[in-house]
């Protein structure tokens, strides 16, 4: 029978997991963000450095490209580039911050797409709890970002690892447990903070500045307060400074004396990231009810 | 069993006690939830989904404790919110699949039961424009359709004929009583307005200052009303008195030809009819007692909490 001549009748068949359901969700918002061809675009671009890393490694790896090439320039000394840590510390720099442009543009659509005709009391008045939807958004996040960070980060140590001449990747494997946890932290925190700016702020300009803005500017102030204090605790509310702190040290990088971050040991900077990451989950958990709550 | 049973429930919010001690019954097909604003219809139907917690007493939905049971209760409702609830820029078909598929039908399931829903309700021919798009009855219909589109057990319907025109209002009716008749599906139905919940409901709950005033089953007022009857007759002499008292109705007569009648449940209206046509008495008026939906609101209006009216 038609569609359209069908009456009102109950389900009889069996209904899905409640695995099914919160995929349900991550697909929906896969849909909604892929149907952006500027999405599309920047994720496309988010790739291109690791495609240049690529053949950066297949040329320092391949002695026959590098002949070539020092025939080309005339130089016979040591070869350009040196495939360790350094080179996937500047990687990871790389592709992060291009996580965050990311984030940016996909961030605010996520939650706020549901809150901008007030959609969640339908969607919460299925079988689906508010941290599963969270969760789910937050996995929907998660894993776009994923493949443009540890993803291509551990393709490139895979592919080093198959063209390097000696044993290499044994000796290098804090490179690839470093890269990836170094991204999950940068993950976890961008998509805490976008998911709870997705959920305050509904116009999707506003709510991307405030998403570089939740990253910058109290970077800005933990100087101010580092200089007029004269300590460096205040580098706890540095964001960047935090995070690059942890990449490094997770990759064992060493860096000339200028550089060295060394002020402030690691556990301030785990518990410092935690707060924040808990600040942003307490942002979500006061604004996503499916009710407004009446006071007085 | 009780498509709800309260329970001593108490909802308290922001510290005020919104829902105080609600304890009874409902039993009804469709049951109407009737109330002045701020007497707590709209935080009793976000209590059954789980939306507050009871700060004391509970609920029971077709058995399933809220407190402890809420996802599986919420796998058999479907809601109708007050207010506008979409996602603007998905399509109506879209969106009705969307909500199939997060109730719990498997995605190939979902898109057939998205369409049958928006033409049952009537939204067949826009289903694949944006809801942003809609006028305010399509966003209403729409609504309705995302509800029922998992073929729920209970149906929640929060003002349904808000801001619709008497056409929409009245294609909204017909299609809530299509529901209920359908037999597989219980509703609870929020109005401020009685007529909806007197087209549409068996039983009807009334809330004020977040108690219960009355719970009463309209189809035995109903019936119950039709026993008492008012006549206006003219050439009506002792012998009609005879033989309507033969019928087994008890009634008495005044001045003016007026007649007041309580009939059994064997006689029926045309009986009197008859009688009427077989003594030449012309009946120029009759006139059921009409203790009407309003009566009772306002009755439960006027009574003492505490003193409520239950009539089930």
């Amino acid at each position: 029978m038609s569609v359209f001549k069908r009456n009102y009748r109950p389900f009889t068949g069996t209904p899905t997991s409640r695995a099914g359901r919160f995929l349900v969700l991550m697909r929906y918002g896969f849909s909604d963000l892929w149907s952006s061809r500027i999405t599309n675009v920047l994720s496309l671009l988010c790739l291109l450095p690791t495609l240049l890393a690529m053949a950066a490694i297949y040329i320092a790896n391949n002695n026959a490209v590098r002949l070539l090439i020092s025939n080309a320039t005339g130089s016979g000394g040591p070869p350009i580039i040196s495939i360790n840590e350094t080179y996937f510390y500047a990687i990871l720099q790389g592709q992060c911050w291009l996580a965050l442009v990311l984030t940016a543009w996909i961030g605010p659509r996520l939650i706020g797409i549901d809150l901008a005709n007030n959609a969640l009391p339908t969607i919460l008045s299925h079988p689906i709890s508010r941290v599963e939807y969270v969760l789910a958004k937050l996995a929907l996040l998660a894993s776009f970002l994923s493949v443009v960070t540890w993803v291509p980060l551990l393709l490139l140590f895979g592919l080093q690892s198959y063209l390097s001449a000696t044993p290499w990747a044994f000796a290098h494997l804090h490179i690839a447990y470093g890269s990836f946890i170094g991204c999950m932290i940068w993950i976890l925190l961008l998509s805490l903070i976008a998911l709870a700016v997705s959920s305050w702020v509904r116009w999707r300009i506003v709510a991307t500045g405030m998403i570089f803005a939740a990253v910058f500017v109290p970077a800005g102030t933990g100087n101010v307060f580092n200089a007029v204090m004269r300590t460096t605790w205040g580098r706890l509310i540095d964001i960047p400074w935090m995070i690059i702190t942890l990449w490094q040290r997770l990759l064992r990088v060493e860096l000339p004396r200028y550089f060295s971050r060394n002020e402030v040991p690691t556990l301030p900077i785990i518990l410092a990231l935690t707060a924040i990451c808990v600040l942003c989950a307490s942002a979500l958990n006061a604004r996503l009810r499916a009710r407004e709550v009446v006071r007085g | 069993m009780a498509v709800v049973e309260l329970d001593q429930l108490e909802v308290r919010l922001g510290g005020r006690v919104i829902l105080d001690a609600l304890t009874g019954a409902l039993q009804g097909r469709a049951v109407g939830l009737l109330g002045p604003n701020g007497s707590g219809k709209s935080t009793l139907i976000n209590t059954l989904l789980g939306f507050h917690a009871p700060s004391r007493g509970t609920a029971r939905v077709f058995g399933a404790d809220i407190r402890y049971q809420s996802r599986e209760i919420r796998g058999q409702i479907g809601y109708m919110p007050e207010n506008d609830s979409f996602i603007g820029n998905m399509s109506g078909v879209h969106f009705v699949r969307y909500m199939a598929e997060l109730a719990g039908i498997p995605s190939r399931h979902a898109l057939e039961r998205a369409h049958e829903a928006m033409f049952y309700v009537g939204l067949g021919e826009v289903r694949y424009r944006q809801i942003s798009t809609y006028s305010l009855g399509m966003k209403q219909l729409v609504k309705l359709a995302q509800a029922l589109v998992h073929g729920p057990r209970f149906l929640i319907l929060d003002e349904p004929t808000n801001g619709l025109d008497p056409v929409a209002r009245q294609r909204m009716i017909k299609l809530i009583c299509d529901v209920r008749d359908s037999g597989h599906t219980h509703l609870l139905i929020s109005s401020h307005l009685l007529r909806d919940i007197d087209e549409t409901c068996d039983e009807v709950l009334i809330l004020k200052s977040g108690r219960i005033a009355a719970i009463c089953n309209l189809e035995e007022e109903r019936r119950a009303n039709r026993r008492f009857v008012e006549l206006e007759t003219v050439a009506a002499g002792d012998s009609f008195g005879v033989a309507i008292r033969a019928l087994g109705c008890e009634c008495a007569s005044f001045p003016g030809g007026r007649w007041k009648l309580v009939m059994p449940e064997s006689a029926e209206i045309r009986d009197l009819y008859k009688i009427a046509a077989s003594q030449n008495v012309q009946i120029r008026r009759m006139n059921y007692r009409r203790d009407s939906l309003e009566d009772i609101f306002l009755t439960a209006m006027d009574s003492k909490l505490g003193a409520a009216r239950v009539g089930v």
